[in-house]
């Protein structure tokens, strides 16, 4: 029983670890196939597009995976619920990790 | 001998190709492609707008929530009049603000600034809202050009006087998409060959807007230094006599042909962004108001992206619901490219002129800044235009081999050299040989 419930727990660990704590290098990758075409190198923000970069992961998870499931927040918001759907729980994180860490140059 | 004989005729069949191929489709004109290099002149703006030059290379520029300033040819920059919350200018106007697409926007030069120091900025500003303001569909100043002075020593400006106080502003955010506040603005402001100020503008999202005769929204305005109208502009009877053109959509880029002829690059909505030659007193053909052209009633009085609005349609039946381009207007300018069913984000546009341009020398090069979504190709590039002389269409178009950017403005420096400002922070000297 005692090792059923370790089992789980190590399970349990394994899983939050890797849903928060995202792969830069992937994220960065996945940023550049189409995210700076709106929020600029490096996240900066350009144009009516918000800044992104060093942004809490918290919130950036938090807004990518509530745009995945259609939700609202201002004006441009059809346009990220359109790229927000196609996005895994993966890239999620690995997007807020790269944000997170990037610097403006 | 017989070597030598194959040689001239092959000599001889070279020189003819070349000749030929020398004297291109614009006569006389070179067919050579020129090398095209790209540095950076300022780095590290935040959305800088649009830019104009003087003679000795004294560069002014906007940055959308901050303000202008100018660059000298030493490389020092000057802040001069920045916005509500701004910091470091010379001065600041603390009506002046910004808003997703609105802000500080164009600047023009004075053609005669040697001697009257003249700059002229388009911007959003609270100082005009008066009664309107306070719903999205009624009038609402919050678009204004001003004119200011500039010191001998570069470091201020002064003599602050609005100009033109009346350019519709988008005050709320509407059910569209993109429907932010501060919507669609235009406000290139540039200088014709005729010394006249030109003045784009926007439909601000609103129906009534482009063919209104008395709002200036959704218009190309052609105005003297003090706000008059021209006296041979020659809108429909009943308009304001500022209007040279109407019927537009979102004109965020005007220039000028060497004929003299004027050509605008306008955003389509889901379809068809357009180049037009404009016609004195001419429409646009942009009409997104309900209950007219075949349409019912729409989200927020507007129609512009219907018939769905953010569904996947097939671009030539959302063109034929709400076309760019109404061909019920008798007045109707016809483009002279249009996107053949995209919209990606049509923004400035400059005439290359010089024989440094070699085959492109003529040509109009235009900034395409679209982000790529429902099914649109991304933009991100200069394109070069070959536009017939009667402005009815276009020969061909190539893309400048420049840096993947969006290139939010261009103008054609006294150096003969591009001058390309990108959303991404960056201005961009671009040089032919």
């Amino acid at each position: 029983m005692s090792r059923f419930v370790l089992c789980i727990l190590v399970f349990c660990s394994v899983n939050v670890s890797s849903a928060v704590a995202g792969d830069v290098e992937a994220g960065k990758a996945r940023y550049a196939q189409n995210c700076f075409v709106c929020h600029g190198p490096s996240g900066k923000g350009m144009a009516s597009y918000p800044k992104l970069a060093g942004k809490e992961i918290s919130y950036l998870v938090d807004r990518l995976e509530r745009y995945r499931s259609e939700e609202r927040f201002g004006p441009n918001s059809d346009l990220m619920i359109m790229n927000a759907i196609p996005l895994s729980d993966e890239e999620i994180a690995n997007l807020a990790a790269y944000l997170n860490s990037a610097k403006v140059q | 001998m017989k070597k030598s004989l194959i040689s001239a005729l092959f000599f001889l069949g070279f020189s003819a190709l070349v000749t030929s191929s020398f004297a291109g489709h614009h006569g006389s004109k070179s067919a050579v492609v020129p090398q095209i290099t790209q540095e950076a002149v300022l780095t590290g703006l935040e959305s800088p707008w649009d830019t104009d030059l003087l003679a000795d290379g004294t560069m002014f520029f906007t940055e959308k929530c901050k303000g202008f300033s100018v660059r000298l040819p030493s490389g020092k920059v000057h802040p001069l009049y920045g916005m509500t919350g701004s910091s470091g200018f010379a001065d600041a106007g603390e009506d002046l603000w910004c808003t997703n697409q609105a802000g500080m926007l164009g600047i023009a030069v004075d053609p005669n600034f040697e001697k009257n120091r003249r700059i002229y900025v388009a911007s959003a500003s609270t100082k005009y809202h008066g009664a309107g303001c306070k719903t999205n569909f009624e009038r609402c100043d919050g678009n204004i050009v001003m004119r200011f002075e500039v010191s001998k020593d570069f470091k201020s400006v002064s003599k602050r006087t609005d100009i033109v106080k009346d350019i519709q502003f988008k005050p709320f955010e509407s059910n569209h998409p993109f429907g932010g506040n501060g919507a669609h603005n235009g406000n290139r402001p540039t200088f014709g060959p005729d010394g006249a100020l030109w003045i784009t503008t926007g439909d601000r999202h609103r129906g009534v807007c482009p063919q209104s005769p008395d709002l200036m929204c959704g218009k190309v305005l052609r105005i003297d230094t003090d706000g008059n109208a021209h006296p041979d502009n020659n809108p429909p009877a009943g308009y304001d006599k500022r209007i040279y053109t109407y019927g537009h959509r979102n004109v965020q880029g005007i220039a000028f042909r060497s004929d003299g002829e004027v050509f605008t690059a306008e955003h389509g909505p889901w379809h068809n962004d357009e180049l037009t030659m404009l016609v004195n007193g001419g429409n646009g053909g942009w009409d997104p108001q309900q209950n007219v052209g075949g349409r019912g009633e729409c989200p927020d009085e507007y129609c512009g992206y219907m018939p769905n609005q953010k569904e996947g349609v097939i671009p030539a039946v959302r063109a034929a619901f709400m076309p760019m381009s109404d061909t019920r207007f008798t007045d109707l300018m016809p483009p002279a490219w249009q996107n053949n069913g995209y919209s990606q984000g049509t923004s400035s546009i400059a005439f290359l002129e010089g024989k440094q341009w070699g085959t492109y020398e003529g040509r109009a090069v235009v900034g395409i800044m679209g982000i790529a979504f429902g099914g649109t190709p991304a933009g991100m590039r200069l394109d070069v235009y070959d536009i017939a002389k009667d402005g009815q269409s276009i020969k061909s178009v190539i893309h400048l081999p420049v840096e993947q950017k969006r290139y939010r403005g261009v103008t054609l420096g006294p150096d003969g050299a591009l001058y390309a400002n990108t959303d991404e922070g960056e201005i961009y000297k671009i040089t032919a040989k």
